[in-house]
């Protein structure tokens, strides 16, 4: 067994995984590191292969090719006594209640039935739910079931925590009080894997983060690093029409990092907005319907790496 | 946890959520029990059927409501597969450290242990309020109900995990489940002595695994002695060989424990 907040240890270690769906391929030669002890994201647009990927780190299927290591072994049953997953989708049965479907949990995951009960009284509290346990998941919002399949996921205090698309559908309030919980974990010897769509969580949460596209790895680093090679500022602008003229211009002017086109928002990341925005509306063609400056953000770098849905077109 | 702890975890928890279903708990010993009032009393004063080995025909079909009971049931319970596959739970059973292969046999435990005790219950309520012959007395005759109801349960169970391999809905299921099961119900002795039928149904009948377990719950319950009755050294291996059968078939292709059809 290793420990996970050994340096350079890697909680995840996968190498050329490819899984198809019939004629659609999930998992195309996906190779990927994810260090031990930190929060690690999963980004990437609908279809890209994150929950596939996080299946797979379950051990929950195997790919068609390649290697996977996770927490030092190679999938198998024993892996999902050390691995915690909350799925995409609601995984709660609604007749059971909230202490049931934990105490359920710490059974299965191998707790005695009085540790099982004192860990989900103590983790109910923690995220909230300790005046609902008695009450059927049928009668628990959409916000407390997800809190309460996390707490579900920490109940036998897993090694590696897989979280995909933890926070869909939760309102704010309840998504701040879900990652309080989940904060306590890092570094405390376990590692979080959260798949996601939502770049401005992944970039409060996550140390690291992987953009995926097409069932690939298209670039790793932390959020600064994947900014780093962006402008300071980022520059939204909305046109009346499609000048790609212009986008083409400015992409060459000093000061102008990456140009990225999303329908009819164009996005340019510059080292200086004050000096390019003049300059723009000076050389537009064409009306301009809305412009925003804003820091450049990791969703910045994730559409300069992964492209807007357009590019995503013909795709299943 | 090992194999044995988790299967009866699964196990246990689809018992209780079936006792926790009121609606489907008494609506699976409730319609085979007022079948047994309605029809039984209304065909006993009504066509006074003259061909039956023993006592009245309320008291013949006892073992046929019992057999019944365990059809509803095991029904029910095996749609369990489904609803857990819809609410999303199988995911998360799949998610624990144990094999497609325990969580199904929990499941098929409780489908077996639910179908069994709902049928006892039926056949406890009954009796006692009828002329029934225990021919070998009331204990060892409740002994061989009990072991015939079990081993019954074990067959539907397999049966089901059969189906539940095949069919990807639950609407399916229950069609199918209706459509083979009940007409075999029909053709068991369940409802009137397989002897007076035609020839062709008589070997159907012969070929039926419910006919050798109405068979047996009528010669421990309401017979008074075993002639015009197949017998239980005949009855009871053919059903425990039927179960050990339909539980190798379905093992060897099991119901894809996998979310979504994916």
């Amino acid at each position: 067994m290793i420990a996970n907040d050994a340096p350079g240890v890697l909680a995840i270690e996968a190498r050329n995984l490819r899984l198809a769906y019939g004629p659609r391929l999930a998992l195309d030669e996906l190779s990927l590191d994810v260090p031990a002890g930190g929060v690690f994201g999963l980004l990437g647009p609908n279809g890209s292969g994150k929950s596939t990927f996080i299946t797979m780190v379950a051990a929950m299927q195997g790919p068609r090719e390649g290697s996977l290591r996770v927490l030092g072994q190679a999938p198998c049953a024993a892996l999902r006594a050390r691995v915690g997953t909350v799925f995409q989708e609601t995984a709660l049965d609604p007749a059971m209640t909230a202490g049931e479907t934990l105490g359920l949990a710490g059974r299965l995951f191998g707790l005695s039935k009085s540790a099982a009960s004192a860990r989900a009284a103590s983790l109910l509290g923690e995220f909230g739910l300790g005046d609902r346990a008695n009450d059927a998941v049928a009668k628990l919002s959409g916000g407390m079931r997800r809190r309460l399949e996390v707490a579900r996921a920490l109940l036998h205090e897993p090694r590696l925590i897989l979280l995909d698309e933890p926070t869909t559908g939760v309102d704010p309030e309840e998504r701040r009080a879900l990652w309080q919980g989940l904060r306590e974990r890092r570094g405390q010897d376990c590692t979080i894997v959260i798949a996601t769509n939502d770049l401005a969580e992944a970039e409060t949460v996550c140390d690291e983060v992987a953009f995926l596209r097409h069932g690939r790895v298209v670039v790793t680093g932390t959020p600064a690093q994947l900014k780093r090679g962006l402008g300071r500022e980022a520059v939204r602008v909305r046109w009346a029409t499609a000048p790609d003229a212009a986008n083409a211009a400015a992409y060459g002017w000093e000061g102008c990092g990456t140009v990225t086109r999303d329908g009819d928002e164009v996005l340019f990341t510059v080292e200086n907005a004050a000096s390019f925005v003049p300059r723009l509306f000076a050389m537009a063609p064409g009306p301009i319907r809305a412009l925003s400056i804003e820091p450049s953000s990791l969703e910045d770098a994730y559409f300069q790496h992964v492209g807007g849905r357009a590019r995503d077109e013909g795709r299943t | 946890m090992n194999g044995p702890g988790a299967w009866l975890t699964i196990c246990e928890r689809d018992v209780r959520a079936v006792v926790r279903s009121r609606s489907q708990l008494y609506s699976s010993m409730f319609t085979p029990l007022l079948l047994l009032v309605f029809l039984g009393s209304g065909v006993s004063h009504g066509l006074e059927p003259s061909r039956l080995p023993a006592g009245g025909f309320t008291a013949y079909m006892v073992a046929g409501v019992v057999v019944m009971t365990s059809l509803f049931s095991s029904t029910f319970a095996s749609a369990s597969y489904y609803r857990d596959r819809d609410s999303g739970m199988l995911r998360f059973l799949l998610s624990s450290p144990h094999s497609a292969r325990t969580i199904l046999l929990g499941k098929s435990i409780a489908g077996v242990a639910i179908g069994a005790v709902q049928a006892l219950v039926v056949m406890a309520i009954a009796a006692p309020l009828l002329d029934m012959g225990w021919q070998y007395g009331v204990a060892a005759g409740m002994l061989v109900v009990a072991v015939t109801v079990v081993t019954l349960n074990l067959l539907l169970a397999g049966f089901a995990l059969m189906l539940a391999a095949r069919i990807q809905t639950m609407q399916g299921f229950h069609l199918l489940m209706n459509l083979a099961l009940f007409p075999l119900l029909f053709f068991s002795g369940a409802f009137y002595p397989v002897d007076d039928l035609p020839v062709w149904l008589e070997v159907l009948a012969m070929v039926n695994p419910l006919t050798y377990a109405v068979d047996a719950l009528q010669v421990a319950a309401y017979a008074e002695n075993n002639e015009a009755f197949v017998g239980l050294w005949v009855d009871l291996p053919v059903l425990a060989c039927c179960a050990a059968v339909a539980f190798a078939l379905s093992s060897l292709r099991p119901p894809r424990l996998t979310w979504s059809g994916e």
